[in-house]
């Protein structure tokens, strides 16, 4: 989850009165930000937000929520947009394909000091992430506005059509295509774009180029601290979220001081619309189906209240029982009424929600298979077993090593496993039960140890392609472990599980054991199972040193058919 | 008070003690008892000395012993050459007599004899007159008292002579023992044994003698009876010792955790559920209306499979409404995603990344079977991250989750069983705060206060699942779906003391044996 850094100097700043660290400690996370560290020396405080709230990015979106949580301050944040008939952006129909959304607006008489410029990298690269995924549905430039002359134009290039100075390798003058290839964020980010046969590309009046979007802008205007006037470009392939970051943004630049000055893009299409629009997104909501889902019967007045504590306007809708809210443009994680409980209960704050036990009476059971499970862990604790926990995560070379036949057709297999160690599900029970007794190979002995649980057996015709079965897997390691003594165990197993009478261990022949001790476990027709005393090379290939006797049993069998039912 | 049980032989030494009834030399008891000094010592007497309430005591003493040499024990018998001159003097009674004629009539060795004339001249026995030519000699007193030489040497007539015990004005004697060579030093540490207080009154026919123990009670003791007489001859154990590990059968710690949080589920009217781990991402992600090109659904986090590589979808219903309500909300009054919706991600298969998955799937059953509400379901499961296995990551956990589905469900009623649910989780204290989650809203983080850690603990998360997932179920308004989880290894991490969380998985066999449950 995305963090910010803020000092507590900064946020009483902001907020506009003095906080203490345990003050914040207490109440932040009443408006949904957690507290991931505390630097008391230095007054610094780190929080984590949620993904849905960019908003948060910045010391300054934090404290516009804040005061309102103290009721400092209240409703709609005001901010005053500037329309400056200069500012043009003319888009050209060639991104119609490529990235076909821009907007710009220019941020005036700004001065900012280290920590706002801090500020701005983080929201940038928040919403690089949070809202733009990766750059490709959002990328924001941001720029110094005297260095270049509107109108400003959005268009495309072909790879080697022009050249200009990249940020980052100011020294050289390469082409967009060069630009992809050599350049860091141009590697980073090529995917975007390199599958077209042009590049986006913003140049100004006199054909200057401003920036390669999503990738780089040109050094021209280059933003230093002599900086007062900015130019913003965002661009990408949802309007929606590309307006939205401009919104976080400038409300956060016109927090810290800036004037925001609206430019206008004039699109292929013919039509034009200023930039930034920040007029609130208007809902209405049902006041009872609020209060119904918070558990509360707040009046008109009171959830008004609430709603304008998280910054919001309300007012009685024209219907009876009904709120017209006002949501402000730098937040749009709203697309359905029941958004709104949540600022509600946040408004009449989490902690004053009573808990209230609900009067739905059940009758609880298990599911048969756990009830299975349950039984089986407790005769073999009985027999003197340990119950181990193992992953169903396995590596396809623990079926070798244990001479397992290992069938790419019917095992699962991992499209992008992390290592080799997990690349595949277990089918049995052996191949885990063993790497845990080479784990815990020099403990004490005896190590008497077993383990239930599911494997996952590849079966085209079910709905995922797999299904599960409850196993279990047992085995003694000691100097004079043998068949008899597994064999003793099986038997006491099935006769308490009420089988014994159909069961039938087929002598057989198998790599994995010792030929003469080992057999299949057959129970009314069907192979269950396997039971024998593993053979000296797999022990070896184990790094073992005593005998080990092993069985393993499907326990479907145990079971109706209509209790292995599966959600 | 129990039997005391000693070895045979120090029974006999404290016999010999209280017979003695003194204190006692540690060489001189060795006689006594006849036994070697050695055994006397590091047998009896150290057992009886280390009992938990001791019999004796001795104390130790650096002595000096001075051995007469052949001389001496020649002088002890005949007395020192001056005390032989003058008692010839008065035995002949001789008042006068010259050197030269003593010598004579002596029959002595020259050197003892004038050895004898300067200490009986020096002790003032005699006197010697030069007034002729030969010197004579003449009793100085009838009776010449005894020298304090002598009197040292009458010491000798007992056994030993040890310098710590003579008087003063004997010790300084003795170095004129040592320049006239008659005696030896030998040096030696002195023991001397003691009874203790106990050791003088306890009763000498109540000790267990070791040696006639019987190590177990046996069948045949029982069968002729012959337990009567020897019951008390059974072997006594350390019962104050840990006896050696029992090789034992024992429910991992994880289960009996799982099976903790199973009943408490079970106590409050909760059916338990079980569903696939092989998964279609329809039912891990886009029932739960996670976009199709939201970041938890990739690569990094979640398992794909290769094979198998497509899921069957559900009944064309459900799959339509889910889509409609992604593309535009569908009939849930959602503004939707926007976009396409494409039925090929969602029938990509992978191991589930949370219980919930198996939810929807019993959820999608409630409309369709007519069930009576409210349904409450619980389950506690392996989930899977795609992630790298370390000390503090799992590729694989196990989730708990519980689900509600009522009318008119409300925040109130989550805090409500989240409140019930960790209180017999035996979590008292927690905090509810305002959290996020792509498939619920409202939504509840849960933050714990651990008592034995003293410490919160962030412990879940828990929501109202969205319109936009039940509605393409056939779950409507006022019916609503309450649902909580969280990761169990968190809670296990909390009792089981483990640094590694892979431990939880691999099951060191010693911490198996020895963790208590709680």
């Amino acid at each position: 989850m995305p963090t910010l850094d803020f000092t507590i100097k900064q946020m009483s700043k902001l907020v506009g009165r003095e906080l203490s660290i345990e003050e914040l400690e207490s109440d932040l996370q009443w408006i949904a930000l957690d507290i991931e560290a505390i630097d008391e020396k230095d007054g610094v405080i780190k929080v984590e937000y949620q993904p849905n709230r960019p908003d948060y990015s910045s010391p300054e979106g934090i404290a516009r929520a804040l005061k309102g949580y103290y009721e400092l301050e209240m409703g709609l944040a005001q901010f005053e947009v500037r329309e400056n008939s200069d500012l043009i952006c003319l888009v050209d129909n060639k991104v119609k394909k490529i990235r076909p959304y821009i907007v710009m607006c220019a941020i005036k008489d700004i001065h900012m000091d280290e920590e706002q410029v801090a500020t701005l990298m983080n929201i940038q690269e928040a919403l690089h992430h949070a809202l733009g995924r990766g750059r490709q549905k959002v990328a924001i430039g941001v720029h110094d506005f005297d260095k270049v002359n509107p109108p400003y134009q959005y268009t495309t290039v072909k790879p080697n059509a022009i050249k200009f100075r990249p940020l980052q390798m100011e020294k050289l003058e390469l082409t967009p295509q060069e630009i992809l290839e050599e350049h860091p964020k141009g590697i980073e980010y090529a995917h975007i774009v390199n599958q077209f046969e042009e590049y986006p590309i913003i140049f100004d009046r006199d054909n200057n180029v401003i920036s390669f979007p999503p990738i780089i802008n040109g050094i021209l205007t280059t933003v230093t601290d002599k900086t007062r006037n900015i130019l913003l470009d965002l661009t990408g392939t949802d309007l929606r979220l590309v307006t939205y970051s401009m919104n976080i943004l400038v409300t956060t630049f016109a927090d810290m001081g800036g004037k925001i000055e609206s430019a206008k893009v004039v699109s292929f299409d013919g039509t034009e619309k200023c930039y930034p629009d920040l007029t609130p997104e208007k809902w209405t909501i049902k006041k009872s189906y609020i209060n119904s889902y918070i558990g509360l019967e707040l009046t008109s007045e009171e959830m008004i209240h609430c709603l304008k504590k998280c910054r919001m306007d309300a007012f009685p809708g024209k219907k009876k029982g009904t709120l017209e809210v006002f949501v402000p443009a730098y937040r749009s994680d709203f697309i359905h009424e029941v958004d709104f409980t949540e600022e509600v209960a946040t408004g009449y704050n989490y902690k004053q929600i009573e808990p209230v036990l609900y009067e739905g009476g059940s009758i609880g059971s298990y599911h048969p298979i756990f009830k299975l499970q349950d039984k089986v862990k407790q005769i073999m604790v009985g027999a003197g077993y340990l119950e181990t926990f193992n992953f169903m995560l396995t590596a396809r070379e623990t079926y070798k090593t244990l001479k397992i036949p290992f069938d790419e057709k019917h095992n699962v297999i991992i499209d992008n496993p992390v290592s080799k160690e997990y690349n595949t599900t277990r089918t049995m029970l052996m191949p885990v039960l063993m790497r845990l007794l080479q784990f815990n190979r020099s403990e004490e002995k005896p190590i008497k140890i077993f383990e239930v649980g599911d494997v996952i057996i590849f079966d085209a015709s079910s709905e995922t392609g797999a299904t599960q079965k409850l196993h279990v897997c047992a085995l003694t390691h000691h100097s004079s472990a043998e068949f008899t003594e597994i064999r003793s165990l099986l038997d006491f197993l099935t006769q308490t599980l009420g089988i014994w009478n159909d069961l039938e261990v087929k002598p057989s022949d198998n790599p994995t054991f010792i030929s003469g001790r080992t057999g299949e476990i057959w129970i009314k027709n069907s192979r269950v199972g396997i039971i024998g005393e593993i053979h000296p090379e797999v022990l070896e290939n184990f790094g073992l040193r005593f005998p080990v006797a092993i069985f393993e049993l499907d326990l479907s069998l145990v079971l109706p058919e209509k209790d292995q039912q599966l959600e | 008070m129990t039997q005391l049980r000693i070895k045979e032989i120090s029974l006999h030494v404290l016999k010999e003690l209280r017979k003695f009834n003194k204190p006692i030399e540690a060489r001189d008891l060795s006689k006594k008892t006849g036994l070697e000094y050695e055994v006397l010592m590091t047998q009896a007497i150290h057992e009886l000395q280390t009992l938990e309430s001791p019999l004796v005591d001795f104390k130790e003493k650096e002595v000096t012993e001075l051995i007469p040499t052949e001389e001496l024990k020649d002088y002890v018998k005949n007395g020192l050459p001056e005390r032989q001159l003058v008692n010839f003097l008065v035995d002949n009674q001789f008042d006068e007599i010259s050197i030269e004629e003593f010598q004579t009539l002596m029959e002595m060795d020259k050197s003892f004899f004038f050895i004898g004339l300067t200490n009986a001249k020096r002790n003032r026995w005699i006197m010697q007159s030069n007034a002729t030519d030969s010197p004579t000699i003449y009793l100085n007193n009838q009776e010449a008292p005894l020298s304090n030489l002598e009197k040292l040497i009458e010491k000798f007539k007992r056994e030993t002579v040890t310098v710590e015990e003579l008087p003063k004005e004997l010790k300084d004697e003795v170095n004129q023992l040592l320049k006239r060579k008659l005696v030896t030093k030998k040096t030696y540490t002195n023991r001397t044994i003691i009874l203790t207080e106990l050791g003088k009154k306890i009763d000498l026919d109540s000790f267990m003698v070791i040696g006639e123990e019987i190590p177990r009670l046996t069948a045949e003791m029982l069968s002729d009876g012959s337990w009567r007489e020897n019951i008390h001859k059974l072997k006594k154990f350390e019962v104050q010792n840990a006896g050696p590990r029992l090789c034992a059968g024992k429910l991992h710690p994880m289960t009996v955790l799982i099976n903790k949080a199973r009943e408490v589920f079970l106590s409050m009217g909760f059916t338990e559920i079980k569903g696939p781990i092989v998964e279609s991402a329809f039912y891990n992600f886009d029932a739960l209306f996670q976009p199709q090109d939201h970041p938890a659904r990739e690569m990094h986090d979640t398992f794909y499979l290769k094979h198998p590589a497509k899921a069957k979808l559900p009944s064309k219903k459900i799959v339509n409404a889910v889509k409609k309500t992604h593309e535009g909300g569908g009939n849930s009054k959602s503004l939707g995603w926007g976009g396409k919706w494409s039925s090929e991600i969602a029938k990509r298969v992978l191991l589930r990344t949370h219980t919930t998955a198996t939810t929807i799937r019993r959820l999608s059953k409630i409309a369709q079977n007519k069930e009576s509400l409210p349904v409450k379901v619980f389950s506690l499961d392996r989930v899977f991250r795609n992630e790298s296995v370390d000390a503090t990551h799992l590729a694989e956990f196990m989730q708990i989750e519980g689900i509600v589905v009522g009318k008119n469900l409300n925040l109130s009623h989550l805090k409500g069983y989240l409140t019930e649910f960790y209180k017999k989780m035996g979590f008292e204290k927690l905090i509810m705060h305002p959290d996020f989650f792509p498939y619920t809203e409202p939504s509840l983080g849960v933050t714990v206060y651990v008592e034995t850690l003293g410490k919160w603990h962030e412990m879940g998360g828990s929501g109202i699942f969205r319109p936009e997932v039940t509605y393409p179920l056939g779950i409507k308004e006022p019916i609503r779906v309450l649902a909580w989880g969280m990761g169990f290894e968190r809670l296990a991490m909390l009792s089981l003391q483990r640094n590694d969380i892979r431990d939880l998985y691999r099951s060191p066999l010693k911490w198996l044996k020895e963790i208590p449950y709680n």
